[in-house]
This record gives C-alpha cells, sequence and structure tokens, in this order.
C-alpha cells in the first residue's frame, strides 16, 4: 500500500513535469529551477508523509504561536 | 506586466463574492451559531468591518503604488529584504488558507454525501479543475465566477422561499439576551473570512477601470453581510435554539424542505451550489498565491507554476489536519486570529508605513 502510494506520488509528479516541460523550453533558467524545486520539494513532502502521516509541520508552529488567543475562543 | 488578462471591477465583485461566501456559507453558520446564539444574524453584520477595512486598505495602498500587486509594493514599502519576507509571509498564509478551505469542502462532500470516497480523491479532483482555471489566467476565473453567480443566487433564494411556511419568527428574541458579547465572539471567525478582501490587492492591478474598485468592493462587502444575515435569521427561525448542534445548519434546513411530498432532496442542489461556489473561491485564492510566487521570485510567467503550488496545495490540506474536528476547531479558534494579524493588522502596518514614505518623500525635493 505505501509502494503503491509512493509510485502514485511519482506518476503525478512526472506528469506535472512532463506537462510543464515543453512550454518551459523557451523560458529563463530561473523558471525552469523553480518549477523543478517546487515539485520537487512536493514529491519529498508528500512520501514523507506517506510514512509519517504525524509529522510536525507550519501548521503546528500556527496554532502554537496562536493558542493563547484561541483558548480564549474554546471557552 | 505579467499578466495581460483584464477584468472589470464588477466581475472583481462577484468573484470576491464567491470568494467569502463559497466556503463561508459552509462553515460560517454552524460556528456563529455556536458562539452567539439567537444573536447569529449580529455577527456577520460586526464582521463585515473587517471587509470594509480590507477593501479601503487594498485601494488605498494600490492608489499609492498603481498597477503593483501586494508582494510588488510590500518590496518598495519596507525594502527588499523585509518586502520578501512579508512576501513569504503572506503566499504562505495563503496556501494554508486555501488548504484549510478546501479542507472545510472536502469534509463537507465526503461527511454529506460521499462517505466512501477517500478524502485525497475529493480534495485533488477540486485542485485539478482549478489548475485549469488558473491556468487560463485571470480572465478565465473571472468569467467562470460570472458565469456561476446568476445559479448560485437563484438556487439560494429558492432554498429560503421554499423554507418560508415553516419559519417561526419568535426565535428571534431576546435579542442580545446575554448583551453584545456573544455576537462579537460570533464575529471572530466571520471577520476572517470578510479579511479575505485582502485579495483585492492581487486583483485591482487587473482591472479596467480601477477607479470604481472600492465602490465594487464595498457593494461586495454589503452584498455578502446580507446574504449571511439572510440565511443566519432562516436557519435561526427555523430551528431555534437547536441550531448550534448542527454542523452545515443550512444543509440541514434544505433537507427539511418537503412541499406536497413531491419537492424533496433539495440537499442536492445546496451541495451543487457549494461545490461552484467553492471552485471560484479556491480559483481566485489559488491565482494569488501563483502570482505571489512568481512575483516573488521576479519570473516572467507565472503559469508553469500552476501544478506544483496546487500540489502543495493539497499537501498542505492534509499535512498536520487529522480529521475534520481538528480542521474545524482549527478553523474556528486558530484561524481567525493568524488571519487578523496577516490579513488586517500587516496591511494597516504597510499603508501607515507607504503613507509616510510617501509624505516624507514628496518633502525631500524641497
Amino acid at each position: 500500500m505505501i509502494w503503491g502510494s509512493i509510485l502514485g506520488i511519482t506518476f503525478v509528479v512526472a506528469l506535472i513535469i512532463l506537462y510543464e516541460w515543453p512550454k518551459l523550453k523557451q523560458g529563463s533558467k530561473k523558471e525552469k529551477a523553480t518549477v523543478v524545486v517546487l515539485t520537487g520539494a512536493g514529491w519529498l513532502l508528500a512520501v514523507l508523509l506517506v510514512f509519517f502521516p504525524e509529522m510536525p509541520g507550519p501548521t503546528d508552529v500556527i496554532k502554537a504561536i496562536f493558542q493563547p488567543l484561541g483558548r480564549y475562543m474554546e471557552k | 506586466m505579467i499578466e495581460k488578462g483584464r477584468i472589470s471591477a464588477f466581475q472583481m465583485a462577484i468573484m470576491m463574492y464567491l470568494v467569502v461566501v463559497g466556503t463561508g456559507i459552509i462553515f460560517i453558520p454552524g460556528i456563529t451559531a455556536k458562539y452567539a446564539k439567537q444573536d447569529m444574524w449580529l455577527s456577520p453584520i460586526l464582521a463585515s468591518l473587517a471587509g470594509i477595512l480590507a477593501v479601503c486598505t487594498a485601494f488605498q495602498l494600490h492608489k499609492l503604488y498603481p498597477k503593483q500587486t501586494l508582494i510588488e509594493y510590500s518590496v518598495n514599502v519596507i525594502g527588499k529584504i523585509p518586502g520578501k519576507v512579508l512576501g513569504l509571509i503572506f503566499l504562505f498564509f495563503y496556501i494554508r488558507m486555501n488548504a484549510g478551505g478546501i479542507r472545510i469542502y472536502a469534509d463537507f462532500v465526503a461527511g454529506s454525501f460521499f462517505t466512501e470516497t477517500p478524502l485525497i480523491v475529493i480534495i485533488s479532483t477540486m485542485i485539478l479543475v482549478c489548475a485549469f482555471a488558473v491556468h487560463g489566467g485571470i480572465e478565465v476565473v473571472g468569467r467562470t465566477s460570472q458565469f456561476f453567480i446568476p445559479l448560485y443566487v437563484l438556487f439560494l433564494l429558492i432554498i429560503i422561499i421554499l423554507l418560508l411556511p415553516d419559519l417561526d419568527f419568535k426565535n428571534l428574541f431576546p435579542v442580545m439576551g446575554n448583551g453584545l458579547m456573544p455576537s462579537i465572539k460570533g464575529a471572530i471567525t466571520p471577520q476572517s473570512w470578510f479579511a479575505e478582501f485582502l485579495l483585492t490587492a492581487f486583483l485591482l492591478p487587473f482591472l479596467k477601470d480601477v477607479n470604481k474598485g472600492r465602490k465594487w468592493g464595498l457593494i461586495s462587502v454589503f452584498a455578502i453581510m446580507f446574504t449571511f444575515v439572510v440565511t443566519n435569521l432562516v436557519i435561526l427561525f427555523l430551528m431555534g435554539s437547536i441550531t448550534a448542534s448542527f454542523t452545515y445548519p443550512l444543509l440541514t434546513a434544505s433537507r427539511y424542505i418537503s412541499i406536497a411530498d413531491f419537492l424533496q432532496h433539495l440537499e442536492s442542489i445546496v451541495m451543487a451550489i457549494w461545490v461552484a461556489g467553492t471552485f471560484v473561491k479556491f480559483s481566485v485564492v489559488y491565482y494569488a498565491i501563483v502570482l505571489s510566487t512568481a512575483q516573488l521570485l521576479g519570473l516572467s510567467n507565472y503559469r508553469p507554476l500552476v501544478f506544483p503550488l496546487g500540489f502543495l496545495t493539497m499537501l498542505f490540506s492534509i499535512w498536520g489536519v487529522a480529521n475534520e474536528t481538528e480542521s474545524s476547531s482549527y478553523n474556528s479558534t486558530i484561524f481567525p486570529f493568524f488571519s487578523l494579524v496577516v490579513q488586517t493588522l500587516i496591511p494597516l502596518l504597510l499603508l501607515l508605513v507607504a503613507f509616510l514614505r510617501k509624505k516624507s518623500g514628496r518633502r525631500k525635493p524641497n
């Protein structure tokens, strides 16, 4: 199941790159780099989330910052 | 300029209407009922102040820095490095906001209709459709919203009209039985939805008639306020004190409709229009995300970023949000304050700094 998910994620990421690449041909180096980095980051994050669904992320940072105010709402 | 398409101020108003009402109408009535009880119709009126403030802030900033978006002028206002950092904060905020909105939509659809469908399928199909709209540019998003709005308003009206015979106006009383506090508390969550009007800062540079921007923005705020007040009143009149026990009171209300045992199951209509509304909402926010990323990095074309950023948004909608309860508690207790800081306080400060800089800048040449 896990490997199936990873295969699926890789497939989606490959589709994104294949779809964008022909149009990026005329684009600048910066554009290519941005697309590769963003898609790569997406792939990495997706794979990590398959293995560790409970992985702490930015949402937890936001929660920690605004928790004192949030507690007022929970009353 | 990165975007060649142009929209009218009227289209912007429609887009912003659906941005706020799209997910708002799913999520807001239940939350306001929880805090404000029978005063739930007052909360949207108080909350709309955040919308008015956001429209005016965005418009003034755009006046000081014409033809620039929030991301571009924050660099001009507070300098290169702090401006880019601020841009990143906005970018993260909007990705998280869109992810949160998609999660609300997905939980609603999965919980009420497609109980066997995995959440990720609902999320990814919606993002895929939005991605195609955003790929088309601002004009496409504007026209889709123009296409959906008559259906949206019409079906909402039909639901309300069909509920009219069952309304009990006595449920309104006592008005402000516990003072103003419950309705203020109930306004905290909707204010973050109204504050989404800051997104006009991304749309104003592409208006054909910029000088009408503020007028149509304010009209849109009032239309949304009116929509929320009317739906909240209808729900309150129909269900009274038990409103707070439903997560989606308007959906429950539409299930209640039964005219002559013939006109039934209108909740499918409710879902259809809500899906259309959320589609426009996510597309507009998605567009702002893609545009901000391109401008933040100084790219000349935003289109290649559409799919990678959509993929990231999809991941954010499941990352750190284990279930519907967690999503709902995040959106009602954490997100309102996060939005208050990012969508209201920071732009106001930005406006103040921009104003002071322009003033001192004008004096310098003398």
